[in-house]
């Protein structure tokens, strides 16, 4: 059986729902002209009577048919409700922007008394206002909607106060539109979908609170027949008539919960669901974007040997495309150029990651690794090196995964195996023992509810098990200590006791690194470690890594957009772009002599780089931006922007060794200078660029689509 | 975290006080007066204003309301109109009742709702599905209407437990466990409802942040990161959740005490209203906000454990 999307079952409930709520309106304005009895007709033949043809829901104690009377009394039970919402609205959103606009004053003010109304206890004030004033439904919800106003003011004075710092409504503030009209214009059509999910919220509290004083006789008048008034006089039989209990209860537990299933859809559909919106997005994202394969691209597969696709369908399994990969007998001699070379520490071939029935995000990606040197993965965002890294530790993110190819790890000729062959327990036993991960942003990369020396102590206790038993907590801690000093953090003592909101960004990027090498891996990878951090902190992490490397004999992989980051670091270089490696091989030789047009124009872009390498002129952007994976194509993808691209750019282009495969095209001018690294490095494009060429122009592309990438 | 005590419990005091400002108005505002009611239903306005005299009525507000507050600090609510009962001790008797609802109900939904939202945002698929639309169902069921089904089915129909009514502690701990089943049950149906879903979500998206990437980076076992880290980070909006209901169902206990004929504040507060007894509805309204103050302190207190960057501050 196959499980319907959560989202379109919920879309279904919200237009059940509303309909639901249309024929509950509709049924109560026009009750006169269809009830098929008299509200309070009596029919002492038939008192308590079941459901039959005359009477579909049956009669009460009086035989007054029940659908008549519940139909009768489905504007008092209502309505009132909807006036708590008004009420409510009225006073917490005016209250709401009145804060966000005039600052801290009218905001602390406001929010004491949001607070105070809050800190209330409202069904016992609903009472003594009952009792003060008799009972009266409607004043009743108005003063609910007075009590009700407190959250709605606190819900819509965060979302008013972050929509006033967006730059749309800032900027109509500086064009001199009044504040009022800024209001009415922008904050209040934004806030539209809380406004209609804080709505229908409001309106299911409203309903059960006034069915609830109804039901203890603080409702309409007795012959008036308010929902909680039938239900009341329905429990008086439940020994001689528990039916009568159903139909008002269904009634009104229905209007209450198709009011909280419209706040559900209206919410998820709007992009506020949790788990919901993930799935929700990437089936928008792949619907909107079909993946365009030109037909017979696979029948070219065999010069774009790294070069795969996910079918058309979607539905491309790993074992196909594993089968496809067999069958490259391309890939081979391209993988011989890779960095390392097969056979190192780590050997990544054909890896291919996409969205669950989506596009691939990396294709066909192959390199090596050798133990105790540190590889660069470079490119611009959304190139596919995060993923890259992420798959390798197979925590790719919800809703992604590895389609094809094979991650081997280990050392030669020890056991090597393939990572992504492992089951998940094959995997835990990896993470943190053999290759560990430091991310973007220690900030968010520590638990915020734990102490820095009960995150470190955990793992240490974990993986430094001392002749079977469990190492001591004080042990542990010392472990700790002395982590932590080996990654450059003086005052250990003081750290471990720190909670991570008290640390800064550096001291929190040292104790993600000690974090890492708890378990004493041989592989860390280090996806951006520097990008969150100051310039001058930036450089300490460098530093350290760059000593961790030599003390400890780790290797590292790591990601980077920033070319200076991996010329201080890495001894290898690979450059991503859109999912593909484009170029790599030594630092030393990517860096100083690129061939891609794309690396040249990311050194370009790159203001740490060194004075002296080729770069065609300084700080230049590079015009346009990688384009969405479903758009990839099977040609060079770098074609769009690219001031080099000819037509012969859609064909699918190999990697080659670097400074070699040029000279086929080679009309350009000059044969290759001496280039004593020549050999080391691939390249993907069938007219590289030479080095020893006077610096070619900013490559302008001739068919640059502004915002092509969304 | 002293100043923020403080700071926390003048705001409490200021509650207490605006809410006695409000029940003391509402109940002057109300047009009736204690003299009629003392008076009794046959009086002549002479008599009524006479009763008002000796009553204090046409003392000016302020010194009205200075007495009532000044007996209420020392724990004189004064007496009912109707059966000359002193308020406070009869309030006092009664809260055993309220509260040992309003707790049990409220352990019981956390552990039920802590339990299914946990399951629900672990499990996924299915389980998951069948969770939220069961808690969406759950919590849109009139608490009155339940109760009265459950009623029907656990006390008519099964005879499993006693229908109405309540029986001190003291007296049978047996049987106050049973006259409390039913209501508390009615309770946890919505209650545990609403703490399955604030669970749900708040596992969800604890599971997808930053740190737990870094624990299972380090290998770290699931139960781990699920039971220790994940629902350590969604504890306090669960925690709040509990907090509100807590409150909400010791001001809502009004339609439950009625129902299931529980001795308790809110059948006074009923009783108090429908017979216009208000110093009666007053004291009833200054004991719940004391409630209510009380727990959200407490509240304040048990979310600064939890939360170092509150606790540390």
């Amino acid at each position: 059986m196959s499980v319907r999307s959560p989202v379109k079952t919920l879309r279904t409930g919200g237009l059940l729902s509303a309909a639901w709520l249309v024929l509950l309106l509709l049924g109560s304005l026009t009750a006169g002209w269809w009830e098929p009895y008299q509200t309070d007709a009596q029919d002492p033949a038939h008192t308590l009577a079941s459901p039959s043809g005359s009477h579909l829901l049956g009669t009460d104690d009086l035989g007054r048919d029940v659908l008549t009377r519940i139909a009768a009394g489905s504007w008092i039970s209502v309505g009132p409700a909807l006036l708590a919402v008004v009420v409510a609205f009225g006073i917490g959103i005016p209250l709401a922007l009145a804060a966000a606009e005039h600052g801290r004053l009218v905001e602390r003010g406001s929010s004491r008394f949001a607070e105070l109304l809050l800190a209330l206890p409202s069904m016992v004030i609903l009472l003594a206002f009952v009792g003060a004033v008799g009972v009266h439904p409607w004043a009743i919800m108005t003063v609910l909607g007075v009590l009700l106003s407190a959250p709605v003011y606190r819900v819509f004075l965060s979302q008013a106060q972050s929509l006033r710092t967006r730059l749309y409504v800032d900027a109509a503030r500086v064009n001199g539109v009044s504040s009022v009209q800024v209001n009415l214009r922008h904050v209040l059509p934004a806030m539209a979908t809380t406004i209609a999910v804080q709505a229908a919220q409001l309106f299911a509290i409203g309903v059960l609170i006034e069915a609830g004083l109804a039901f203890m006789g603080f409702g309409p008048s007795v012959p008036s027949p308010s929902w909680g008034g039938l239900i009341a006089a329905a429990s008086q039989h439940i020994y001689d008539d528990p039916w009568l209990m159903v139909p008002t209860g269904v009634v009104l537990a229905l209007t209450v919960i198709a009011a909280n299933v419209l706040a559900d859809t209206v919410l998820v559909s709007m992009g506020g669901g949790q788990r919901e919106r993930g799935r929700a997005s990437a089936a928008r994202r792949a619907t909107r974007r079909p993946a365009r394969i030109p037909a017979g691209a696979r029948g070219a597969d065999g010069i774009a040997s790294a070069e795969r696709e996910v079918a058309p369908d979607g539905a491309a399994g790993t074992g196909e495309l594993l089968g496809v990969a067999g069958a490259n007998g391309g890939a081979a001699s391209a993988l011989a150029e890779m960095p390392g070379g097969p056979g190192g520490l780590l050997d990544v071939r054909d890896l291919t990651v996409s969205v669950d029935g989506g596009p691939s995000l990396v294709t066909g990606v192959s390199f090596g690794m050798r133990p105790g040197t540190v590889l660069g993965l470079v490119g611009e965002s959304g190139c596919g090196k995060t993923m890259t890294a992420l798959a390798l530790l197979g925590l790719l993110p919800e809703g992604v995964a590895v389609t094809g190819g094979s991650i081997g790890f280990g050392d030669p000729p020890g056991d090597i195996r393939d990572l992504t062959a492992l089951t998940v327990r094959e995997l835990r036993a990896i993470r943190g023992r053999e290759i560990a991960l430091i991310s973007q942003e220690p900030m968010v990369a520590l638990d915020p509810m734990f102490s820095v020396g009960y995150q470190l102590t955990q793992p240490i206790r974990r993986f430094r098990s001392a002749g079977g038993h469990r190492t001591s907590r004080a042990q542990a801690r010392r472990i700790a200590a002395e982590l932590l000093g080996q990654v450059g953090i003086v005052d250990a003592k003081r750290v471990l006791r720190s909670y991570p909101h008290q640390l800064s960004g550096g001291m929190a990027q040292r104790v993600c690194i000690a974090l890492a090498l708890t378990g004493s891996p041989k592989l860390l990878v280090a996806d951006e470690p520097t990008t969150a951090l100051d310039v001058t902190v930036q450089a300490e992490i460098l530093s350290l890594l760059r000593s961790l490397v030599a003390a400890r004999g780790l290797s590292v992989i790591i990601v980077s957009h920033d070319l200076g980051v991996i010329a201080d670091l890495a001894d290898e270089v690979a450059v991503m772009y859109a999912g593909q490696i484009v170029e790599s091989g030594t630092v030393a030789s990517v860096l100083s002599q690129p061939s891609h047009p794309y690396t040249t124009a990311l050194l370009g872009a790159n203001p740490h780089v060194a004075e002296g390498l080729p770069v065609p002129e300084r700080l230049a952007s590079i015009p346009g931006t990688v384009p969405a994976a479903a758009d990839w194509t099977t040609g060079c993808r770098f074609a769009s922007r690219c001031a080099l691209a000819t037509e012969a750019c859609a064909a699918p282009v190999p990697l080659t060794r670097a400074h070699d495969a040029g000279t086929e095209s080679g009309t350009e001018s000059g044969t290759a200078t001496g280039n004593a690294t020549g050999g080391t490095g691939t390249v993907r494009c069938i007219h590289p660029l030479r080095t020893g060429v006077s610096p070619q122009p900013l490559p302008v592309p001739h068919t640059m689509e502004p915002g092509a990438a969304s | 975290m002293l100043t923020y005590l403080a700071r926390r419990l003048a705001f409490a005091i200021a509650t207490v006080l605006a809410a006695s400002v409000v029940s003391f108005l509402l109940v002057h505002a109300s047009g009736s007066t204690p003299g009629e009611i003392t008076a009794g239903s046959g009086a002549s306005p002479a008599q009524v204003a006479a009763e008002n005299l000796r009553l204090g009525w046409d003392r000016p507000l302020v010194a009205q309301y200075l007495s009532w507050l000044g007996g209420a600090v020392r724990g004189n609510l004064g007496v009912s109109l109707i059966d000359g009962h002193n308020i406070w001790s009869d309030l006092m008797s009664r809260l055993p009742v309220t509260a040992s609802i309003a707790i049990f109900a409220t352990l019981l939904s956390g552990i039920l709702g802590v339990a299914i939202g946990v399951a629900a945002a672990v499990r996924g698929g299915l389980l998951d599905r069948a969770v939220t639309v069961g808690s969406g169902v759950a919590l849109s069921l009139p608490q009155f209407w339940v109760g009265i089904l459950l009623v029907y089915l656990i006390a008519i129909k099964a005879h499993l437990l006693p229908a109405t009514g309540y029986v001190a502690f003291g007296a049978s701990p047996g049987q106050y466990l049973q006259s409390l089943a039913l209501p508390v049950i009615t309770l946890t149906v919505t209650g545990a409802a609403i703490i399955a879903r604030t669970t749900r979500t708040g596992m969800i998206s604890a599971l997808r942040q930053e740190h737990i990437r870094t624990l299972h980076a380090l290998g770290t076992p699931p139960w781990r990161i699920r039971y220790i880290h994940a629902l350590r980070f969604a504890g306090a909006p669960v925690v709040s959740v509990l907090g509100i209901q807590f409150i909400a169902l010791f001001g809502g206990s009004v339609v439950i005490e009625q129902l299931y004929a529980l001795p308790g504040l809110g059948q006074a507060a009923s009783a108090a209203i429908g017979t216009n007894d208000l110093p009666a509805v007053q004291g009833v309204v200054i004991i719940a906000t004391v409630v209510v103050v009380i727990t959200n302190l407490v509240l304040d207190l048990v979310l600064g454990a939890l939360d170092p960057k509150v606790r540390t501050a």
